[in-house]
């Protein structure tokens, strides 16, 4: 199977590196390919251009040079993995401008006659890997935007189709090795699985 | 008065940029003191850098010295009584460009601090009695409600706990965009302009 996993996190070596790093671990002893997307890492530009909004409301099909590859990786994907921080309850701007700029359509979507089809179908699960600075109680009265984003809005994109998984860790500034050695593990077993 | 408008959209054409210019129109009839920007034509860079992340906790002058296009913003966030976002809405959510105005320009030392061994964050923003979002939706009403309506919830609640404890927040919305009809526009239009005209 080929995988991609999708990681923002702007400073490299830090615990989320970590994160990525244990579900690429995973996907990769179940026996899948895995494509990277570090966007952090290759300066990734989140902002759509005015040119980009004009071809999109247009309906010219254009997919930017920069975001080619990205493109190309989510177009094989069956299994989509988001690695990030959770901040002000949501994805962070790099990552939710990769939506906005590679989740075009013809790739996450269709329009026909101005209804929206999915076109994720091949993707058959979605999996968070999320850190929060809040604890649990908290990030539930809020909402959990980022994961909502992804496991509403994109899964729809699938057809509702694709099988979504969560694991969160809460609490960041208090947690503990053991709490963050503990979640390793349980983003490497979340993917494979 | 003293209201801050936040614009986010990339073309000046658009249905939302017209939505921010009948709200600065309605905002300047009923006399308020009003500081507007618009986060494309600025070219407003929404990424949080390894820098910021690596000093959320530290100094905020020596932060605001190093990323100096960032102060003006930090000062019209201070200077506010009310906060006006105009935006479209992507993916359920703030387009990026919002979205980093908030994870780079709501700092430890402006928006927040968390005091020490804590994981709670206290707020900082007082000064912020007010909040109004207008955002248009392509997709119909009830798309949004089955996604959760994630931008709604992060403005209005998780951003919002920064302002005063209080804080009157109007969530001027419309749904459908795609398939509106020019009467449907005019109408939401008519709306936005209601509602600021008796910002209060």
């Amino acid at each position: 199977m080929r995988d991609v996993v999708v990681h923002c996190h702007p400073v490299e070596g830090s615990f989320s590196s970590a994160i990525r790093d244990a579900a690429v671990r995973g996907l990769i002893s179940a026996g899948h390919d895995v494509t990277v997307l570090d966007l952090a890492a290759e300066g990734f530009r989140c902002v759509m251009t005015r040119g980009e909004w004009d071809s999109y409301m247009s309906g010219d099909a254009t997919i930017p040079d920069d975001v080619a590859h990205h493109v190309r990786a989510v177009r094989d994907a069956e299994i989509l993995v988001f690695t990030y921080p959770t901040w002000w309850s949501g994805l962070p701007a790099q990552l939710k401008g990769w939506l906005e700029r590679v989740m075009l359509p013809g790739v996450a979507f269709t329009l026909e006659s101005r209804r929206v089809r999915p076109a994720l179908d091949h993707v058959r699960r979605i999996v968070v890997a999320s850190t929060y600075g809040s604890p649990w109680l908290y990030v539930k009265v809020i909402n959990d935007n980022g994961r909502r984003t992804l496991t509403r809005a994109l899964r729809a994109s699938t057809g509702w189709r694709a099988r979504c998984r969560h694991v969160g860790l809460y609490a960041m500034d208090t947690a503990t090795d053991d709490d963050r050695r503990e979640f390793l593990v349980r983003v490497e077993r979340a993917v494979a699985r | 008065m003293r209201v801050l408008v936040v614009h986010a959209h990339p073309s000046p054409e658009s249905f939302v940029s017209h939505l921010r210019d009948a709200a600065l129109d309605e905002l300047a009839a009923a006399g308020h003191e009003v500081r507007h920007r618009d986060l494309w034509a600025e070219g407003f860079d929404p990424v949080f850098t390894a820098d910021e992340r690596l000093t959320h906790t530290g100094d905020l002058a020596a932060k605001l010295e190093r990323h100096p296009e960032l102060a003006p913003h930090v000062a019209d966030l201070r200077w506010c009584e009310a906060l006006v976002l105009v935006h479209p809405t992507w993916w359920s959510g703030q387009p990026a460009v919002l979205k980093g105005w908030f994870d780079r320009i709501l700092m430890n030392g402006v928006a927040w601090r968390l005091p020490e061994g804590a994981n709670r964050i206290e707020p900082m923003l007082g000064n912020v009695r007010r909040l109004v979002v207008v955002t248009t939706h392509g997709s119909p009403k009830w798309v949004n409600a089955l996604q959760g309506e994630p931008g709604k919830r992060t403005a209005l609640r998780s951003v919002r706990l920064m302002f005063t404890l209080g804080c009157r927040a109007s969530w001027v919305a419309m749904y459908g965009l795609d398939r509106a009809s020019e009467g449907r526009r005019a109408a939401f239009e008519r709306r936005v302009r209601r509602r600021l005209r008796r910002l209060r």
